[in-house]
């Protein structure tokens, strides 16, 4: 894995538990190959349109599309690659 | 009780095809699509989406453009009509918003701005125009709320509270739905194509819906045609996701169905809810093949060609669907060019005026699962005469309330002491008992309020949980309504939360302890003011018949820093914020033993000057009032304070009573839902057949098997028992 997206995947562990408002949940719970959606976490359908807004904001990113989003949001790894991908080609 | 029929006498709709019943319904005749850009405010390019927006010029008059919209159709339900309503009945869900997001945008502090934003002052500007002595409700379900408004009007007439009610729905477009929805990822970019193969979702849309209903036992001339049954049902599924196998859909159609006494082989049309989202009509059709296994009657949506008006969906179906009895009309799913084959249904792709149409089915559904579905049918139709029964009264089984001062016993030591406890809960208090991945995405008003309902719950040591909520809240969710405009005025109508959008919606609490109790029967928000805990009880004595033995009565409002201040009167000329509720849990009881409450007055005292004098004769008189209670607990809010305060003198020297008074927001603070704290600390001092002394003047006070009296007083006044 490249150390830019090891970077990004710490990074956002941060951003969902800040956006989320996970509580109890420390960045260390978040295993990044876990499934995201309806794994451990709790994460659901209305969460991922959360974060969503956030990779726009933050990112400026869009993730439009309910067969998009499924895809990204598989996993921490999917979407900090996903956002990698993307950010480079919006870099260039 | 007779055999009361509930007639449509009078209708009134403005839509995106115009002002009046019969620019919609020349719409229909031509299969005309009405969804346009957005054009009522200006949004950024790449985000003009398609809206169903009433082309028209609207004067508004110093009013919000809902309240305007709600008028002009008030007025033509009205236009044959020369009785005065007893009733006013309307589902709305954002209020004044279209105002009061410009105001907060442009920083406008006055509070003049504002006065006209809550849901409530909808149903009171249209009572105030046609002089209403009545009750003015307001039902906040979501989407279903104009559904919701005319079961509540049904029951009214039904149970003989009121003759003649004026019921519907209302909502113009605003910045906070339109984003919201977009948030959401739920609008279609090429407008709503109701169970089309290719939708992607709806299109927010506005307008409103009145509908002028008559109790009669014979047809009356007028008739357009008669409401027949409407079932209600909660998914306590998701906050805003629908059931996948449509399970809330199907248990409110057959509850529908159930309510008008007719099998379901009678239904020849079905109004779709068909907003054109992937999901909803996926549950929604799952839930109609397995009510029609076989032959399904014929259905359509009206969404893809007027777009989803929101709090006026449900009352503007009703409109097409008396349209569809009384002309044989049915409109086309517009929109629809490839029916999605995985939805198994077959919709009308053109209008059909040929058709012979007794009964029609309209469906609405909402976020929190919300479900309504009412039959319509032929005024002239044949139909089994029917014994309804009488109002039943609710015994009490558990209560708890929240204050500054805490919880319940916390509250209760305080008040017993004759000391304040005014203040906002402390958030330790709230969260008490609840769990952190159920509270996660909830803020105040939703924490509040399933603290309360938890709270009630174990109180009654019940061990089943409640079937059905009814809830009243003043204002709602302030906080994620706050953070949500916030979000997205910092980010130039960018950016915003998904999650504070499906808060905000004010039965967004309900909906939460549907969820965290499995309570799928009849779910009910109510926003009147002052007066919204009152209405929820109210409305909860109404629908007795429809509730599966035990229930949650809430009432409850979040303080907010901003917001509360602009919005509530009362709030301003109190130096301390408070904030809290109360919450019951009730059993349905045809008996008079144990410890019992109900709404026994509810009426408009702008209207009616012999307000106080009603108010006496409802309460069996002079004597009846000296016999029954033993105390009042007056709830004045500090807004109208001297009228309050003058129709308390007047009561009291009206009914000679002599017992112990207590001006309640004394001791609760001000905040819309302070009569919800009042009637649980009600509950515990008639339990206890006591008063504490530190309440009246140091000696205790011996209730001697009486019972106690609140008085909600004001710009309407009511009356809430709870006895022994």
């Amino acid at each position: 894995m490249e150390e830019a997206v090891k970077i990004l995947i710490n990074e956002l562990k941060i951003k969902i538990i800040d956006t989320l408002n996970f509580e109890d949940i420390t960045p260390d719970d978040i295993v990044e190959h876990h499934q995201l959606v309806g794994g451990e976490l709790g994460i659901d359908s209305i969460d991922i349109l959360e974060l969503v807004m956030m990779i726009d904001k933050d990112y400026g990113i869009k993730i439009d599309n309910k067969e998009l989003g499924e895809k990204v949001f598989a996993s921490l790894t999917s979407l900090a690659n996903f956002i990698y991908e993307n950010s480079k080609s919006v870099a260039n | 009780m007779t055999d009361v029929r509930v007639y449509i006498t009078g209708m009134g709709l403005v839509s995106p095809a115009g002002c009046g019943v019969s620019k919609t319904r020349d719409a229909i005749r031509r299969g005309e699509k009405k969804i346009r850009p957005l054009s009522l405010f200006s949004v950024s390019q790449d985000n003009r989406l398609p809206v169903g927006e009433v082309s028209e010029s609207i004067e508004t008059g110093g009013v919000p453009r809902t309240h305007q919209l709600a008028l002009i159709a008030a007025k033509e339900a009205m236009a044959q009509c020369k009785d005065v309503p007893d009733a006013v009945v309307m589902g709305v869900t954002t209020g004044g918003m279209l105002s009061t997001e410009r105001c907060l945008k442009a920083g406008d502090t006055n509070p003049e701005s504002f006065k006209y934003h809550s849901t409530g002052s909808v149903a009171e500007h249209i009572a105030h125009e046609f002089r209403c002595y009545g009750p003015a409700i307001t039902i906040s379900t979501a989407c279903s709320s104009g559904a919701v408004a005319i079961k509540i009007a049904l029951e009214m007439l039904r149970t003989g509270r009121a003759r003649m009610v004026l019921a519907g729905g209302a909502d113009s477009l605003s910045r906070f739905t339109y984003y919201g929805f977009r948030a959401l990822q739920l609008i279609d970019p090429e407008g709503a194509r109701p169970l089309d193969k290719k939708r992607r979702g709806m299109s927010v849309a506005e307008g409103a819906a009145v509908l002028v209903l008559t109790a009669c036992e014979d047809v009356p001339d007028n008739a357009i045609a008669e409401i027949l049954g409407v079932g209600l049902s909660c998914d306590a599924h998701h906050p805003s996701a629908p059931h996948p196998e449509g399970a809330g859909a199907l248990q409110a159609m057959k509850a529908a169905i159930r309510d008008a006494h007719i099998s379901v082989a009678e239904i020849d049309y079905i109004n779709l809810h068909g907003t054109g989202t992937i999901d909803n009509d996926l549950s929604e059709a799952r839930a109609l093949n397995t009510l029609f296994p076989d032959k399904k009657p014929l259905m359509s949506s009206i969404k893809g060609a007027f777009g989803h008006l929101l709090g006026a969906a449900g009352a503007m179906e009703a409109i097409v669907s008396a349209l569809a009895v009384s002309e044989n009309l049915i409109p086309a799913n517009v929109g629809c060019d490839v029916p999605d084959p995985k939805l198994r249904l077959d919709p009308l792709m053109a209008p059909l005026e040929t058709a012979n149409v007794q009964t029609v089915l309209s469906n609405s559904f909402g976020f929190g699962g919300n479900n309504a579905s009412v039959v319509i049918g032929s005024p002239n139709r044949v139909r089994p005469s029917v014994r309804l029964k009488g109002l039943s009264s609710f015994s009490v089984l558990g209560s708890a309330c929240l204050t500054g001062a805490g919880n319940t016993e916390m509250s209760l030591e305080r008040i017993s002491g004759g000391k304040s406890c005014k203040g906002m809960v402390p958030a330790p208090v709230i969260t008490e008992g609840l769990s952190p991945k159920v509270i996660r995405r909830l803020k105040r008003l939703p924490r509040l309020t399933l603290s309360l309902a938890s709270a009630a719950h174990a109180n009654s040591g019940l061990p089943d949980a409640p079937s059905s909520v009814f809830f009243g809240t003043g204002w709602g969710a302030l906080s994620e309504t706050y953070d949500f405009l916030t979000k997205l005025f910092e980010s130039e109508e960018q950016f915003t939360s998904p999650i504070d959008f499906i808060g905000s919606v004010h039965n967004a609490p309900a909906g939460h302890v549907a969820i965290q109790f499995g309570s799928v029967g009849p779910n009910i928000t109510t926003a009147g003011g002052d007066y919204s805990f009152e209405q929820a009880l109210m409305l909860a004595g109404l629908m007795a018949k429809d509730i599966d033995d035990t229930l949650f009565v809430i009432g409850s409002d979040e303080s907010h820093g901003v917001l509360s201040g602009l919005f509530d009167r009362s709030v301003r000329t109190d130096d301390t914020l408070s904030d809290g509720g109360g919450g019951l849990c009730l059993r349905r009881s045809e008996s008079s033993a144990g410890l019992r409450t109900s709404v026994t007055f509810y009426e408009n005292s702008k209207n009616n000057p012999s307000v106080i004098s009603s108010l006496i004769v409802n309460l069996a008189g002079e004597e009846g009032i000296r016999e029954k209670y033993g105390a009042i607990l007056a709830g004045i809010p500090a807004g109208c304070r001297g009228r309050g305060e003058e129709q308390l003198r007047d009561f009291l020297s009206l009914s000679g009573f002599e017992g112990p008074v207590i001006d309640y927001r004394r001791f609760t603070g001000e905040f819309a839902s302070a009569s919800a704290v009042a009637s649980v600390l009600a509950i515990r001092f008639v339990d206890r057949r006591e008063l504490p002394g530190g309440l009246c003047g140091g000696e205790t006070v011996y209730l001697r098997g009486k019972g106690i009296l609140l008085i909600g007083l004001g710009d309407f006044v009511t009356a809430t028992e709870v006895i022994h």
